[in-house]
């Protein structure tokens, strides 16, 4: 299986804290991963390392991804830019009409992003990630903010989209259901070693249901593992 | 009561507290009557060179207001852009902004003579420093994530400075309009009367050769209102794009 993510050694301090110390990751292309672990454990410093937005102290990174799309937590719109003109500051020549509609958005074009809920906002914040068509799509705890039914509803168009073009995810979560809802692995990172804690494959047949007793298992497996992880 | 309404009376207030002072005082010399002043400034109206001579004031301040806000936004986004830049062209700008007006108007008369030229260069360089610190402010209130993001999404820099530096700068423009606007009649007036050959600002200057109040307040006047006409135009197409602009807030 060709790899889209290679981290070899990663290290990165804060203010000679050490977050990432020596971490290993693999993700295999079109591989929906989802990273766990308590907060401050490095999650979103990994994602921004691979999304280039941030640079390890030392280590070996290879992304093999031309086009790297991110789902921001908060939407980072451009708010005197109507949501077509949002989606094609970033890819002028993308689909965005098109986009729109499978997105759920048809009728806003035109809206300006204040005219917008937080869950459309969100929407928008996808469809930009989604218009340049990436090989990577990243996400920073990107619906955490959303109420339970609209971050279902734009999870399954996530999967829609991801069962189309068979991209790859990474996904920094604090919500468990969603992490499992979407995901074929659940990476641990643990805070007291800043590397890798526990790797699970999460290994579902057919539709997932957030209420399935496989999926409510697995849950308690992982929220087990993470809470040994953090009280190490 | 409705804003017009209210205008009008404080209108009639004013000008009936400038009829008691110009009876208390009874000097027409310092004070002339306002019917005086209006007769004379309709008589003034009748006058074809004095359509000319505010036309020649306005278009001073049109060209000095567009000058102020190319040269002002462009160096200021290159100020704010940069540190190094922005700290080292420091002193230039306080250096501009106290140098007194009159050591100016006299490079001008020695580099021009009387002429148009003056008055433009004098406003241009009075206003140009809050334009370029305004700007300045502007560049440094940027939202940092939206800059990220472009850089993330590889936005080629023309459409970064398009839609994010331009976008987010417009409400510091029409800033700047707002308070240069008034400030550039009055610097041009002054400007004409001391280095000027036209406009409001010679009348102004020719009054105060002959002596005549009346025609130096019928003046002032009409430079009042075309200074209050061309700045409420101005700010009511702005505030036409501003609202536009909130509106997507």
């Amino acid at each position: 299986m060709a790899k889209c993510v290679v981290a070899r050694d990663l290290t990165k301090s804060f203010e000679n804290l050490p977050v990432l110390s020596g971490l290993n990751l693999e993700v295999d292309a079109g591989e929906r991963l989802i990273l766990l672990g308590a907060s401050g454990a490095g999650k979103t410093t990994l994602l921004r390392i691979i999304a280039g937005l941030d640079y390890p102290a030392s280590g070996h990174l290879k992304v093999a991804a031309q086009r790297i799309g991110f789902v921001f937590q908060e939407p980072r719109l451009i708010p005197w830019r109507t949501v077509r003109e949002n989606l094609l500051f970033v890819n002028r020549q993308g689909e965005a009409d098109r986009l729109l509609e499978q997105l759920q958005l048809k009728g806003f074009e035109n809206y300006y992003p204040a005219q917008l809920s937080g869950g459309m906002k969100q929407r928008v914040n996808l469809a930009r990630a989604l218009i340049i068509k990436p090989a990577l799509l990243l996400l920073d705890e990107a619906f955490s903010s959303l109420d339970p039914p609209v971050k279902m509803s734009i999870l399954d168009d996530l999967i829609k989209q991801w069962q189309n073009n068979r991209f790859t995810i990474i996904s920094v979560t604090h919500d468990l259901k969603e992490g499992l809802y979407m995901a074929d692995r659940a990476v641990i990172l643990d805070s007291s070693t800043g590397q890798i804690g526990h790797d699970i494959k999460i290994d579902i047949d057919g539709q997932r249901s957030i209420f399935s007793p496989h999926l409510l298992q697995l849950e308690a497996q992982v929220l087990q593992l993470m809470t040994q992880a953090a009280a190490i | 009561m409705k804003k017009p309404l209210r205008w009008l009376i404080g209108i009639l207030v004013f000008i009936a507290i400038w009829q008691i002072a110009s009876l208390l005082i009874n000097k027409s010399i310092i004070l002339p009557a306002p019917v005086q002043v209006f007769t004379e400034l309709a008589w003034l109206l009748t006058d074809r060179l004095v359509w000319i001579a505010a036309l020649e004031t306005a278009w001073k301040v049109l060209l000095a207001l567009i000058l102020v806000l190319l040269a002002g936004v462009s160096s200021g986004l290159l100020l704010g852009l940069n540190e190094a830049l922005r700290d080292s062209s420091r002193p230039i700008i306080m250096v501009i902004q106290a140098v007194p007006v009159i050591s100016w108007l006299t490079l001008v008369l020695f580099t021009w003579g009387p002429g148009w030229e003056g008055p433009v260069f004098i406003a241009f360089l009075s206003l140009i420093p809050i334009a370029i610190l305004t700007t300045v402010s502007g560049v440094q209130s940027l939202d940092l994530e939206l800059l990220e993001m472009a850089r993330l999404y590889q936005v080629d820099r023309l459409t970064i400075i398009k839609d994010i530096y331009l976008g987010s700068l417009l409400p510091f423009i029409i800033a700047i309009i707002d308070v240069t606007i008034g400030q550039a009649w009055k610097v041009i007036l002054v400007a004409e009367y001391l280095a000027g050959n036209s406009g409001l600002g010679v009348m102004i200057l020719s009054a105060r050769y002959e002596v005549n109040s009346i025609k130096l307040y019928a003046v002032t006047l009409l430079a009042v209102i075309l200074g209050i006409t061309t700045e409420r135009m101005l700010k009511s197409s702005m505030g036409r794009v501003s609202k536009r602009w909130l509106s997507a807030l």
